[in-house]
């Protein structure tokens, strides 16, 4: 933790010293949100109801796609990005010298402040969408959705460290990164809409669904027990399988798997 | 050889062999690889032994692919040994246990660990949260280290606006915030120009007597071994060739010796004397073997009306390379029988 907020100091300052960026990227995060928008306005000028989701309520998935978007464009991507070059240039060896965590270190080495805009967006969309649907506040369901939203991103995240643990034998997976990233825009719609192959695929080989259709529902109180029971479960297992890898990885690193 | 107790590093028939995929190009070709492997085994360490105490500046010397960087790397805990003892600090360094890590710390030269696009000042900050140094204490030994390599005007710069010499005086000073008791030193004075890697000998130097700190080092310069080292390990093909003090090495692996002479007369016919390989008016160096030295030297003032003469040794790089260039074949060829491979390595001196 004092780790991550040195580094989160660090980052700060010196995004803080190129202040164009965070116009570029704000500019940006606007522009993918109005064309979001723009998407839901066309679909809904067509019919009410989507797979089942209202207007709001799919504004409300938006909102967690931005957020989970954004968290995975502020530290996921960048850390790992970096992880996987620091296998190619050999730097990896001075993570593994460091008296911490190795892939606690390297999982949160690089990161971009500015993309925390889309988190605040896809904050801002999700209240704005409770606003309109005129929810009733419970603890149950705050708690239901702050569970989903954790299980959402331990899952994303543990299916991008295991991605990128692969480099350790082959060198080079960012293509398979870029792969994930065209399937998590898959998410910015309920799961639903899918047809079964697809919607299996997103579910279980790449897990978009829990990480955008699952915190939706639980915000939208439609999530039942045994789906959010489905995703903590997923979430620790691919936590402790991406551990796994990773542990494998480096045994394999240092050749002790030989 | 005595075995110390105290050893900082104690290994004992160290191997480390590499399990290397032959691998077929292609997505689909690599996939596969991921389940059935065809390897080929590279043996980069061949059961070595030595000892190393606290306090000691040990150069690792060999050409690339010898195994140097692979034993480091061991000692460092950053490979796992295939067989032997090995003991670091009184731990087994592949563990990377954290009181292990805590004292070592790793320089790699041309490789940096600051970061990028952020002064240095910041990196270290980082270092001090990953390493929890006191406030006290990592105020005290960035002033010092600032003072002692002239940071003051680096510090607040974007690493990328350094300079290559600049940015390794900022590797080191981050290296040590932690007061390490074993630094690894891997090729630290590499691209750098002849300033530059004095100034860094020197503050090698100045930390290992400041704070009795180990240092293992690996060069290709002579100069960075030359100056520093107290002992000298040379790996070639995997195989410790030599164990002992620089002057030692000199000692056993040259044959030859350098004579050099002031003479009245210039001309005549030298080559009776040794093989000639320099010559310029009354100035003539000689190589000789080194066991007729004294010989020729007695003959050389006998015979010729000598003005000054001075018998040296050959530079250390040139004694090096020959013992590189004999390979496998172990010690000096005059002092033993060429070993057969796989045996274990020379023992070094005494």
């Amino acid at each position: 933790m004092r780790v991550f907020l040195t580094l989160f100091r660090v980052n700060l300052l010196f995004e803080l010293a190129y202040r164009s960026n965070f116009f570029v990227q704000a500019l940006e995060s606007l522009s993918h949100l109005a064309f979001s928008i723009l998407g839901l306005a066309l679909v809904y000028s067509h019919t009410a109801e989507l797979n089942g989701w209202s207007v709001y309520e799919l504004l409300a998935l938006v909102g967690v796609f931005f957020a989970i978007g954004g968290l995975i464009g502020f530290i996921i991507q960048p850390s790992l990005q970096q992880f996987m070059q620091d296998i190619q240039k050999g730097t990896l060896d001075f993570a593994l010298v460091k008296p911490v965590d190795a892939q606690l270190l390297v999982s949160m080495q690089s990161m971009r402040i500015w993309k925390l805009t889309d988190v605040l967006l896809g904050a801002g969309l999700i209240g704005f969408s409770m606003w309109k649907l005129q929810t009733a506040w419970s603890w149950l369901r705050v708690g239901q959705f702050a569970l989903a939203l954790l299980d959402g991103a331990i899952i994303v995240y543990s299916f991008w460290m295991i991605m990128a643990t692969l480099a350790f034998w082959l060198i080079r997976v960012e293509n398979l990164l870029v792969i994930f990233e065209s399937l998590y825009e898959a998410g910015r719609w309920p799961i639903g809409i899918y047809p079964g192959w697809l919607r299996m695929a997103l579910t279980f080989i790449v897990p978009v669904a829990f990480a955008t259709t699952v915190p939706a529902r639980a915000l939208t109180g439609r999530a039942q027990p045994e789906v959010l029971l489905a995703a903590t479960g997923m979430a620790v297992a691919l936590m402790v399988l991406a551990r796994i890898i990773w542990n494998i990885g480096l045994r394999h690193y240092s050749g002790a798997s030989a | 050889m005595e075995s110390d107790s105290a050893a900082i590093v104690h290994a004992r028939d160290l191997t480390k062999v590499y399990r290397v995929p032959v691998r077929e190009s292609g997505l689909g070709a690599a996939f596969r690889s991921l389940f059935r492997r065809k390897t080929r085994d590279i043996l980069a360490v061949n059961r070595i032994s030595f000892d190393i105490r606290e306090g000691e500046i040990v150069g690792f010397l060999g050409p690339n692919g010898a195994g140097k960087t692979t034993t480091l790397k061991m000692l460092a805990g950053l490979l796992y040994p295939t067989s032997g003892t090995l003991k670091v600090l009184g731990y087994p360094p592949w563990k990377r246990e954290k009181h292990f890590l805590r004292q070592i710390t790793l320089v790699i030269g041309n490789r940096s660990q600051l970061v990028w696009d952020i002064p240095a000042a910041d990196s270290f900050e980082l270092q001090r949260a990953i390493y929890n140094i006191p406030r006290d204490q990592f105020r005290e030994t960035v002033a010092e280290l600032t003072e002692l390599l002239d940071l003051a005007p680096l510090l607040r710069k974007p690493l990328r606006n350094l300079s290559l010499g600049e940015r390794m005086k900022c590797e080191i000073a981050g290296a040590l915030l932690h007061r390490p008791r074993l630094l690894f030193l891997d090729e630290p004075t590499l691209g750098l120009d002849v300033t530059m890697q004095r100034r860094i000998r020197e503050f090698i130097k100045y930390y290992n007597q400041r704070y009795h700190a180990t240092v293992l080092l690996s060069s290709h310069y002579m100069a960075d071994v030359e100056a520093l080292c107290d002992r000298i390990l040379v790996i070639h093909h995997g195989q410790l060739l030599f164990d002992g003090e620089l002057d030692e090495l000199i000692e056993r692996f040259s044959t030859y010796k350098t004579i050099e002479v002031q003479t009245r007369a210039p001309e005549g016919d030298l080559s009776r004397y040794g093989e000639v390989i320099e010559r310029s008016d009354g100035y003539v160096s000689l190589r000789v073997p080194r066991k007729e030295t004294a010989k020729v030297t007695e003959r050389l003032l006998a015979e010729l009306p000598i003005i000054d003469l001075t018998v040296e040794d050959p530079p250390v790089e040139e004694v090096v390379e020959r013992i590189f260039a004999q390979g496998h074949a172990g010690p000096a060829p005059d002092e033993e029988a060429e070993r057969a491979p796989g045996t274990a390595g020379g023992r070094g001196a005494s």
